[in-house]
C-alpha cells in the first residue's frame, strides 16, 4: 500500500471568536503511527478533521504526501474531503444502518468503480482481516457494539488509503472490549504497513499504539515525543500530570552539589533529590516529576549513594493490579504503587528511593 | 419572504383610514385600532371560548396523559396510537357532527329529549360552551401529546424516592409529580391557548346561527360582506396576532426555562404505578374521550350521510344513497374535490423538497444566520390561518402576476402556512442522523451527489414520507386559509363543505365531509401501491 507523509504547519482553526487550536505543526512520517492525546476541547479531534478535510482550517499549511491540501497562503489550496485520498474511522462509528454489513465495507470501492468481482474479493479479505468473516450479508444495523467497531475498520482500510485517520474509535466499547481491541489494533496497524493519525484521550491507549505522542491543551502542543519519553519526562506539570499519576516536588535548586549531570534540588522539607534535567532551563524554584510507580519502599536501607529517604506508611490502598502507599515524607504525603503483594502495614517505617533517571526536571 | 411579505401589507391595511378600498392607503392612522371598542364583545367572546376550551382539553390531556403514560392502565401501547385519531377528525368534522347531536331544535339528543316528554331543548351546542366542547375535544390530543412527553421524561426515580420515605401514593402524586410536570402542563396550556385563539371552524359552524362571533369569524364576516370592511378586519387580526405572538412567546420561555430539569439524558426503566382496581375506571375514562371525540363523531356523519331528513330515529324509508348521488353528481363538488387533490399533492411533493432543502440547510451547511431562519420558519405557527390568508389576500392583489382567484395562490399560502409543520417533522429526522454518517461517505471518497444518493437519501426516506403525507391530508383539510383565498374558478372541498353546511342540506354536507375523508385514505392507498410497486423493481 502507498504510504505517505503528513506535515501540519501553523494550523489554526477557530470558530467565530473560538479559536480551537491556536498554531500546530508536527510532522508524520511515512509508516508512523502517531497519537494526538488530550483532554476533550484541547483540539485533537479539530486537528484531525483538519487533515481529513471536514474542517477549514483558519490558517496554515498541510501536507499530504508531499502535495498541500490547504494552505492558507497563495496559491490557496482547499482540496476536499473525498479527494485526498484519506479514511478514517469514526467515533461513532458510522456505521449506515440502511445497508448490509458487505456494502459498507464495499462503499470506498463502488465510489472507486472498482470492478464487482475485485470489490467481493477485497471486502471478502477485510472482513478476515477484522475477524467478520461470516457477517457480510447481515444487516448492518444489527451488530453489537464491537462489531460495529469492526465494520467501521474494514470499511476503513479496504480501499488502500495513504493515511487513516482515528477518531476516539475505542472510546465507546467498555473496558474489557477496549483492551482487546487495542491489541488487534496495534495488530491490524503492523499487518497494513500504513501512516495512521489516532486521536484519544485515554493514556493507555496512546502509549500501546503509538509509535510517537503529541500532548495537546488548550489547542497547543504541550510536548511531542516517544511513549517511553512522554510518560517518563514529562516536560511540564501539564504533561506529568495528564499522562498516568506523577508525584510533583517543589524545590530549590542546588547547583553547588550538581554532578555526573545530574540536577539536583532541596525541598522546603530539608530532603535532597537527584534528578534529570533532559535538555531543560530552569530557574532557581523548580518542580521535579517522579511517578507513582518509579518509587520503591523498602524496610531495610537500600545501599544507593543518595535518593533514599525515611518515611512512614500512612494508608494502604487494595487496589488489585498493585497497592498504592500513601506515605509520610518531608512533611507531605507521597504516593507510592508497588505491585508486587507486599506486607507493609499501615504505620510501619520504611525507606522511600528513586532511581535519579526517572527524577525528571519540569519546565514550569 | 414568503413569510413577512404578507404581514407586513397586514399591517399596513390595519393603519389605513383612507378611503378603504383604495390602494396603497390614502392616509395613515390608528383609527382601526381605536375603533376596536366597539367589537370588544368579541374579543370578549373569544378570550371566554379559548379559556373554556383550553382548561377542558389540558385537564383531559393531563388525565390522559398520566393514566397512559404512569399507570398500568390495560392497552396502553394501543391506546397511545389511538389518541392521534382525534387529532385527524378535525375540528370541522366534529363541529358538524356535534351540531348534528346537539343543536338545540333537530339535534338528536334534543329529539330524544323531546320524544322522552322533556320540553324545549336539554343541551345547546350554538353557544360559547358548545364551540370549547367541540374545540377542546380536539385540542385534547395535542395538549396530551405535550403532557404525555414530559410525564414520560421524569425520572421514575423521584417518585420512588417519595414512596421509599413513607408517602403514600397520592401524596406522592400531589406533592411530586404534580409539581415536577407543572412547567410542561403550563406550557401546553399556553400552547393550546394560542391555538384556540385564532381557531376558525368550529366557531364557523357553531357559532354563526347564534350570531356568536370570534375574532376570526368576525374577521371572515367583515372580510366577505359587501362592502368588505377590510382595514377593520386588519386591526382585528394584527390584535389577534399580537396576543397570539405573546402566548408564544410565553411559551417558549416556559419551556427553555426549565426550572425544573426533569430530561436527564440518562435512559431510565419507564415505569407505571401499579393503580389496582382503578386500572377499568381509568380504561374507562380513556374509552369514554376516544367515544366523544372520534366514534360518536364519525358515526354520526356517517348516519345522517344516507338519511333523507336526519332524525334521532331511524326508519327504513328515511334511508338513501341519494345525498352521495348528488354529491358526486354536483360539478361544484367534483372539481372542487379533484382541485383539492391536485393541491393537495402539489403542496406535498414541492414541500417536502422545498422544506427538505432548507432543513439541510439549516441545520447541516453552517450557514451565517441559520437561527434567524429557523425562526423566521417557525413564523407562521403564531399566526392564525384566517389572519394569515388575509395578509395574503392583501397582498397578492396587488401582485402584478395574476394569481388571485386560482390554485397557484392556493398552493403559494399552503406551502407558507404549513412549513413549520413540514420543517420540524423532516428537521427532527436530519437531526436524528448523525453528521458522521455523512461524513464517512466523504471520506470513502465519494463527491456530493453520490454521498446524496446513497446515504443522506436512504436515510431520510421515512421521515420524508413522513411529512409529505402529513403535507398532504393538511392540505386537502386545510379551512382557515382557503376560504378566505378561493375562487369562484378555482374551489376546493373544506370550504365548499362548510358552504353546503350554511346554504343546502344536512345531509348533503355529512356525504360531502365523508367524501373528503374517503378521498383522502383512498388517495394515500392508491400513492402506497404505486409507490410499492416503483421501488421493487429497483432492488434496494
Amino acid at each position: 500500500m502507498a504510504r505517505a507523509s503528513i506535515e501540519v504547519r501553523d494550523l489554526v482553526v477557530r470558530y467565530g471568536s473560538v479559536v480551537a487550536v491556536r498554531g500546530v505543526t508536527f510532522t508524520v512520517a511515512a509508516g508512523e503511527h502517531l497519537t494526538l492525546l488530550g483532554p476533550s476541547g484541547c483540539g485533537k479531534t479539530t486537528t484531525l478533521r483538519a487533515i481529513a478535510g471536514l474542517e477549514k482550517p483558519t490558517a496554515g499549511e498541510i501536507r499530504i504526501g508531499g502535495a498541500p491540501v490547504f494552505s492558507s497562503s497563495s496559491p490557496a489550496v482547499n482540496i476536499p474531503a473525498e479527494r485526498r485520498g484519506l479514511s478514517m474511522v469514526f467515533q461513532s462509528y458510522a456505521i449506515w444502518p440502511h445497508m448490509s454489513v458487505f456494502d459498507n465495507v464495499a462503499y470506498g470501492l463502488r465510489v472507486r468503480k472498482r470492478p464487482e468481482a475485485e470489490v467481493t474479493t477485497r471486502v471478502r479479505e477485510a472482513l478476515d482481516l477484522v475477524q467478520l468473516g461470516e457477517l457480510g450479508t447481515r444487516s448492518a444495523s444489527k451488530l453489537s457494539g464491537g462489531q460495529q467497531q469492526r465494520v467501521a475498520l474494514a470499511r476503513a482500510f479496504v480501499f488502500s488509503p495513504s493515511v487513516l485517520l482515528f477518531d476516539e474509535p475505542l472510546s465507546n466499547l467498555d473496558a474489557k472490549l477496549r483492551a482487546e481491541m487495542r491489541v488487534e489494533l496495534k495488530e491490524l496497524q503492523r499487518r497494513l504497513d500504513i501512516t495512521s493519525v489516532y486521536v484519544t484521550h485515554d493514556l493507555e491507549e496512546a502509549l500501546a499504539i503509538s509509535d510517537r505522542i503529541v500532548v495537546m491543551r488548550d489547542g497547543v502542543i504541550e510536548q511531542i515525543g516517544s511513549p517511553a519519553e512522554i510518560y517518563d519526562r514529562p516536560r511540564n506539570t501539564f504533561v506529568a500530570d495528564f499522562v498516568g499519576s506523577a508525584n510533583l516536588i517543589r524545590g530549590r535548586r542546588r547547583a553547588d552539589l550538581e554532578r555526573d549531570g545530574l540536577v539536583v534540588i532541596q525541598t522546603h522539607g530539608g530532603a535532597l533529590v537527584h534528578g534529570t534535567a533532559p535538555g531543560r532551563a530552569a530557574g532557581d524554584e523548580v518542580l521535579m516529576a517522579i511517578r507513582t510507580v518509579r518509587l520503591r519502599l523498602e524496610r531495610a536501607r537500600p545501599a544507593t549513594p543518595f535518593n533514599v529517604w525515611p518515611a512512614r506508611i500512612r494508608q494502604r490502598v487494595f487496589q488489585g493490579d498493585f497497592t498504592q502507599y500513601h506515605v509520610d515524607w518531608d512533611g507531605r504525603v507521597l504516593i507510592v504503587r508497588v505491585a508486587a503483594p507486599d506486607p507493609l502495614a499501615e504505620g510501619d517505617e520504611v525507606f522511600v528511593s528513586a532511581d535519579p533517571r526517572y527524577c525528571v526536571l519540569l519546565e514550569e | 419572504m414568503l413569510v413577512l411579505y404578507p404581514i407586513a401589507y397586514l399591517i399596513q391595511a390595519s393603519l389605513s383610514v383612507g378611503d378603504p378600498q383604495a390602494r396603497p392607503p390614502e392616509a395613515y392612522g390608528l383609527d382601526n385600532y381605536t375603533g376596536l371598542g366597539r367589537y370588544a364583545h368579541i374579543f370578549g367572546n373569544t378570550l371566554l371560548v379559548a379559556a373554556l376550551a383550553t382548561m377542558l382539553a389540558v385537564v383531559v390531556g393531563f388525565a390522559m396523559g398520566w393514566i397512559l403514560s404512569r399507570t398500568n392502565v390495560p392497552g396502553r401501547a394501543a391506546f397511545e396510537q389511538l389518541m392521534a385519531l382525534p387529532y385527524y377528525v378535525t375540528p370541522l368534522m366534529g363541529a358538524l357532527a356535534w351540531a348534528l347531536i346537539a343543536s338545540p331544535n333537530s339535534g338528536f339528543v334534543n329529539q330524544i329529549w323531546r320524544a322522552l316528554g322533556g320540553s324545549d331543548h336539554l343541551v345547546d351546542i350554538n353557544t360559547p360552551w358548545g364551540i370549547a366542547w367541540v374545540m377542546a375535544l380536539f385540542e385534547g390530543s395535542v395538549a396530551f401529546v405535550m403532557i404525555g412527553a414530559v410525564m414520560k421524561s421524569m425520572d421514575p426515580a423521584m417518585e420512588e424516592a417519595s414512596q421509599v420515605l413513607g408517602a403514600g401514593r397520592v401524596r406522592t402524586m400531589l406533592r411530586i409529580t404534580l409539581p415536577l410536570v407543572l412547567p410542561g402542563v403550563l406550557g401546553a396550556a399556553v400552547f393550546v391557548f394560542a391555538e384556540m385563539l385564532g381557531s376558525f371552524s368550529a366557531a364557523l359552524v357553531l357559532g354563526l346561527p347564534n350570531r356568536f362571533y370570534v375574532v376570526t369569524t368576525a374577521m371572515y364576516q367583515l372580510v366577505s360582506q359587501y362592502p368588505p370592511r377590510f382595514p377593520t378586519a386588519a386591526a382585528m387580526g394584527v390584535s389577534l396576532f399580537a396576543v397570539m405572538f405573546a402566548m408564544v412567546w410565553i411559551y417558549r420561555r416556559i419551556v427553555s426555562s426549565g426550572t425544573y430539569v426533569t430530561i436527564t439524558g440518562r435512559a431510565f426503566r419507564p415505569r407505571a404505578m401499579d393503580v389496582g382496581g382503578l386500572r377499568w375506571p381509568f380504561l374507562g375514562v380513556c374509552v369514554a374521550y376516544l367515544a366523544v371525540a372520534v366514534i360518536l363523531p364519525v358515526l354520526t356523519i356517517t348516519y345522517a350521510s344516507f338519511q333523507h331528513l336526519t332524525t334521532a330515529f331511524p326508519r327504513a324509508a328515511n334511508f338513501t344513497l341519494v345525498n352521495y348521488e348528488t354529491a358526486l353528481s354536483l360539478d361544484a363538488v367534483r372539481s372542487a374535490l379533484g382541485n383539492s387533490l391536485l393541491l393537495g399533492l402539489a403542496t406535498a411533493s414541492v414541500g417536502v423538497v422545498l422544506m427538505g432543502f432548507l432543513s439541510w440547510l439549516i441545520y447541516r451547511s453552517r450557514l451565517p444566520g441559520a437561527g434567524v431562519i429557523e425562526y423566521l420558519l417557525m413564523f407562521p405557527q403564531a399566526v392564525p390561518r384566517l389572519v394569515f390568508a388575509f395578509g395574503m389576500l392583501w397582498a397578492w392583489l396587488i401582485f402584478p402576476i395574476p394569481i388571485y382567484g386560482t390554485l397557484w395562490l392556493l398552493l403559494i399560502v399552503y406551502l407558507t402556512v404549513f412549513l413549520p409543520l413540514g420543517f420540524r417533522t423532516i428537521s427532527g429526522v436530519i437531526l436524528q442522523i448523525d453528521r458522521s454518517l455523512e461524513e464517512c461517505a466523504q471520506m470513502c471518497g465519494a463527491t456530493w451527489g453520490y454521498r446524496l444518493r446513497t446515504v443522506t437519501m436512504p436515510l431520510l426516506k421515512p421521515g420524508l414520507i413522513a411529512a409529505w403525507l402529513l403535507l398532504f391530508i393538511a392540505s386537502v383539510r386545510e379551512l382557515g386559509a382557503s376560504i378566505l383565498l378561493m375562487g369562484p374558478k378555482a374551489k376546493v372541498i373544506t370550504p365548499a363543505i362548510v358552504e353546503s353546511w350554511f346554504s343546502t342540506s344536512t345531509e348533503l354536507t355529512a356525504a360531502m365531509a365523508l367524501l373528503q375523508t374517503l378521498a383522502v385514505v383512498a388517495a394515500l392507498v392508491l400513492l402506497f401501491a404505486v409507490a410499492r410497486r416503483a421501488v421493487q423493481p429497483g432492488g434496494e
